[in-house]
């Protein structure tokens, strides 16, 4: 070959390496955006979704025989990379993020303080759930299609007044605060004097489908069925449609194979797998895919798959139409060794939950507790594999919001139930402020707890202790912090220095980090040592990049 | 050489344009994995189990819950075996206080029944109530082992049971947990040979069995107190007592009018959150057929079968008094599924100074049960100890 052509052979051999090299760079572990705080779930056109509902029978038999869904321990997919969840078609960020007052945590996703149902008319059967109830339109309200909106109706049940609508009433603005999607809802009192049926009204039947005509026989036998009150009318929770077409539930599983913006592994998303704590707390333990809502909602000229809780009339001591049961939380349904441990020993084996006493109460709080109350152990009607998957830093991340309800906005929630009788409101309020103390002291100390970091231009790293914060334990003794120059391509660390080990949290960076040699990523270990909490000594890693003199927390894992 | 380079560029860049599908920033990078995903969209496709628990759930129960036409599964009466019918009803007339209902049914072993009832309140609150019922009937398995306590289990015969009635109650309801009224009926039942062998005529004289053949015609009138705050209807806890007094009338000659008397008490107590369940019955049956009058075989009081005796088959004794003792452990396994612990003992009597704790027949044993608050849907009982041997009942119903 002349030397020419080798010349060139070489320079162009050179050059398509150095090509495929910055290529592959590519597969960076920090993007330039990072870390994300929308995932824009909602770009692709999801409108061809078809509508998939689960029966309450399969979801049981699915989850408790089946188990679907896979059990991992990963860290969740769709956090971002400082262990955050972005925004979504599932979650926004609210009170874990930002500061909201107390006037908006109680509002939720309300739009007006109350509604009155006056000139409202039936406009149909309720086609799911166990509560009674039917639909109602409101003529003063247009929905995005241009109909009368539409709500359900729920009511209590005679036994236990109150205790359904108010269990949705609290369990929805703690969802929503927390950041989930719910829809609105609002507690009214119903006339049945003044009960009129939409001339379109349908119900449901198993023989003949959606049919038949709504009868004034048919609403009697909801109002049958419910709570009254003294003045004659009903306190009834009057749930406002959300916009969009009804995709049917999501699953805690998997992913819509029909939705192309759908691409986590529900079992692996942070803020299903965080629900659990959410769900201890408030004693959720009907968080099941039956109990939530996907809906087909345009934006941008497309549809995407917009995911809501729903059903929370069966939250705290509340289940729906009766008492919550005794077994509720503490065990699943179906869990075999209880059971036959029961059975060989004709009864004589006890399971802990049967010597739970439960005080006397107004039978509109039912039976909820927060003595014997166990968050590590809590859980809900059968297995739900997001909660099996949920790990410690996925607790921590439900827990930290969970931190930021102090007593007052607990209380104030639970004021939104108007509950009749005060001491209702106080069972229920001291009840959620045992728990939420329980649910802390459990959950944030269970990996290491330092939050907050920043390095400053100086380079004096500050961060804190989120279980100090919360007061449910005393400070760290001591922090072992390690720097680290970290490549971003190779994901490989060199070390600056010896750790070193500070009493208070914060430390000083090497001079190395400073100056014209400074890396553009640094890395950082931190270790607590506390003597209670041997998994603090496992350190959080956390990633900054240098911009200009400055830098920005980029990274944040707890392994 | 052109060539060369060429080959080089393509081998090199080759891997490196895949790569170069991998996104510059985050958001890019998601969005490369949704058209990723785009291109493999698929719908989804209920599996067989999904489909078919979505049918029960959604169309076959709500078609044994629905007002109007619905399907009636269960029994007609003890022994019959596993019915399966139809009917029509209301139960939302008069602001849900008034209600009719029209069933019919055949069993497996080829009993069938239809029958129409009506409720409809005098007074608002459902305080007074006038209820009525029609039924016509054929039972064509019935068991005949001789009348009285002595019977032997090798005398098992059968005869075919046939007949219509008519029925009205007034029904007063003045207190939360009390219940009172009165009731006359007319009925005409008749007993003939079985088509199953034995029959009844094959190894008893027409003479010893009281009524066979016979077509008498009855009006039976009489009253009832009830006392029940069972906690909830599939007790926990709380009792459960009737009394019911009735003058059975033969029109015909006046030779099989009768007398009877029933006390049945149900009591339940429970510990452990009511997951610990006991449970004890009384019932005693007395009848009194005046100076010559006889008692239709057919209409005495028995004992034996999946709700009395459980160590014993179907109408195993038959007499003119009797009584019943009771007494279950029921102990929660799971939600909506418990097993139980039983001991039956009782007794027939020739004669109302017999009916006495001498003698008594037993049973014990232990059963599973499938329930909701408002019942059992579906129960095994395993019975033992009696001089007849074992015993299994499944049954689509509860006990007491």
């Amino acid at each position: 070959m002349p030397r020419a052509q080798t010349n060139v052979f070489a320079l162009v051999t050179a050059l398509a390496i150095i090509g495929a090299a910055e290529t592959r760079s590519a597969s960076q572990r920090f993007y330039v955006d990072d870390p994300i705080w929308t995932d824009n779930d909602r770009a692709l056109d999801a409108s061809k979704v078809a509508e998939l509902e689960d029966s309450n029978g399969f979801d049981f038999v699915n989850h408790t025989v089946v188990k679907p869904g896979e059990r991992r321990d990963v860290r969740a997919m769709n956090v971002n990379t400082v262990d955050e969840v972005p925004d979504s078609s599932w979650f926004t960020n609210r009170i874990g993020r930002r500061d909201m007052t107390l006037e908006e945590i109680v509002r939720g996703p309300d739009r007006v303080p109350t509604i009155s149902l006056d000139g409202w008319y039936v406009s149909g059967g309720k086609s799911t759930g166990v509560q009674p109830g039917f639909r109602m339109r409101n003529p003063a309200e247009k929905d995005a299609g241009g109909r009368d909106q539409q709500y359900q109706i729920e009511f209590d049940p005679p036994s236990n007044p109150e205790l359904a609508t108010g269990a949705e009433m609290i369990g929805t603005a703690f969802y929503y605060a927390f950041g989930y999607h719910t829809v609105e809802v609002y507690v009214a009192e119903l006339d049945p004097t003044k009960i009129v049926i939409g001339k379109d009204a349908r119900i449901q039947d198993p023989l003949i489908g959606d049919r038949r005509s709504m009868t004034r026989r048919d609403v009697d036998n909801v109002l049958r069925r419910g709570a009254r009150l003294p003045n004659g009318r009903y306190r009834v929770l009057a749930s406002r449609f959300a916009e969009g077409r009804p995709a049917g539930n999501f699953r805690y599983y998997g992913t819509r194979p029909d939705d192309p913006n759908d691409i986590f592994p529900h079992e692996h998303r942070r803020e299903l797998r965080g629900a659990r704590v959410f769900g201890a707390w408030l004693n959720h333990d009907d968080s099941r895919g039956v109990n939530s809502l996907d809906f087909l909602t345009r934006a941008d000229g497309r549809e995407y798959v917009k995911h809501y809780m729903f059903d929370f009339g069966s939250i705290m001591g509340s289940g729906t139409m009766f008492a919550q049961r005794h077994r509720a939380g503490n065990e699943y349904i179906f869990e075999p060794k209880p059971g036959w441990l029961t059975l060989a020993s004709l009864g004589l084996y006890l399971r802990p939950w049967l010597h739970i006493t439960y005080p006397r109460v107004p039978p509109a709080v039912g039976r909820f507790e927060g003595d014997a109350f166990d968050p590590l152990t809590w859980k809900p009607e059968y297995p739900n594999p997001a909660f099996d998957n949920m790990r410690a830093d996925d607790a921590f991340w439900a827990a930290r919001i969970v931190a930021r309800f102090d007593d007052k906005a607990i209380r104030a929630v639970v004021e939104k139930a108007r509950y009749s009788d005060p001491r209702s409101t106080d069972y229920i309020t001291e009840t959620l402020v045992k728990r939420r103390n329980k649910v802390l002291a459990a959950w944030l100390t269970a990996c290491n707890p330092l939050v907050d970091f920043e390095l400053d231009a100086r380079g004096l790293l500050t961060f804190r202790n989120a279980a100090v914060l919360a007061g449910v334990t005393t400070d760290a003794s001591s922090y072992r912090v390690s720097w680290s120059r970290f490549d971003n391509i190779s994901g490989g660390a060199t070390a600056i220095g010896d750790p070193i080990v500070v009493t208070s949290p914060r430390a000083q960076a090497p001079s190395a980090i400073a100056g014209a040699g400074a890396p553009e990523f640094l890395q950082v270990e931190i270790s607590a040592t506390h003597p209670q909490f041997k998994s603090w000594d496992t350190p959080v890693v956390v990633h900054f990049r240098r911009s200009g003199t400055a830098w920005q927390l980029v990274g944040v894992e707890r392994r | 050489m052109i060539a060369r380079v060429a080959l080089v560029v393509v081998l090199v860049c080759a891997p490196a344009a895949a790569a170069a599908q991998t996104a510059e920033t985050r958001a890019a990078e998601l969005q490369r994995q949704r058209d990723e995903k785009q291109k493999n969209l698929t719908t989804y496709e209920p599996t067989a189990i999904e489909r078919t628990m979505d049918l029960v759930e959604n169309k076959i129960v709500p078609l044994l819950q629905r007002d109007g036409a619905y399907a009636k599964l269960g029994n007609i009466t003890t022994g019959s075996g596993f019915a399966y019918g139809a009917g029509w009803r209301d139960r939302s007339l008069v602001r849900g206080l008034g209600s009719v209902n029209l069933w019919a049914a055949v069993s497996m072993k080829g009993y069938w029944a239809m029958e129409a009832q009506a409720r409809y309140p005098l007074v608002e609150g459902g305080v007074l109530n006038l209820e009525g019922t029609g039924r016509i009937y054929e039972y064509p398995e019935e068991q005949f082992f001789g009348i009285g306590p002595d019977s032997a289990r090798e005398d098992l015969t059968h005869y075919h049971l046939s007949g219509a009635s008519l029925i009205g109650r007034a029904v007063f309801h003045p207190w939360a947990h009390f219940t009172t009224g009165g009731h006359v009926e007319w009925m005409q039942p008749h007993a003939r040979p079985s088509g199953r062998r034995p029959s009844i005529g094959e190894r008893f004289d027409p003479p010893v069995v009281p009524g066979f053949l016979a077509e008498p015609n009855y009006i039976r009138s009489g009253g009832f107190a009830e006392v029940d705050y069972r906690q909830p209807l599939n007790a926990r806890k709380g009792g459960w007592y009737r009394f019911d007094a009735s003058r059975y009338h033969d029109r015909n000659s006046g030779a099989f009018t009768f007398n009877s008397f029933e006390a049945d008490v149900r009591q339940f107590a429970s510990i452990l959150a009511e997951r610990r369940v006991f449970a004890v019955r009384g019932l005693v049956t007395t009848t009194n057929a005046g100076s010559g009058g006889q008692i239709p075989f057919y209409l005495l009081p028995t004992l034996g079968g999946n709700d009395t005796l459980r160590g014993f088959r179907s109408q195993r004794f038959r007499g003119p008094h009797r009584m019943l003792l009771q007494a279950e452990y029921r102990w929660e396994i799971w939600s909506a599924f418990e097993a139980a612990l039983f001991v039956d003992a009782g007794k027939v009597a020739m004669r109302r100074a017999d009916l006495n704790f001498k003698d008594l027949e037993r049973d014990y044993g232990f059963g599973f049960r499938f329930n909701t608050d408002n019942g059992v849907v579906f129960r095994v009982d395993a019975a033992f100890g009696s001089r007849d041997g074992k015993h299994l009942h499944i049954v689509a119903g509860g006990i007491f």
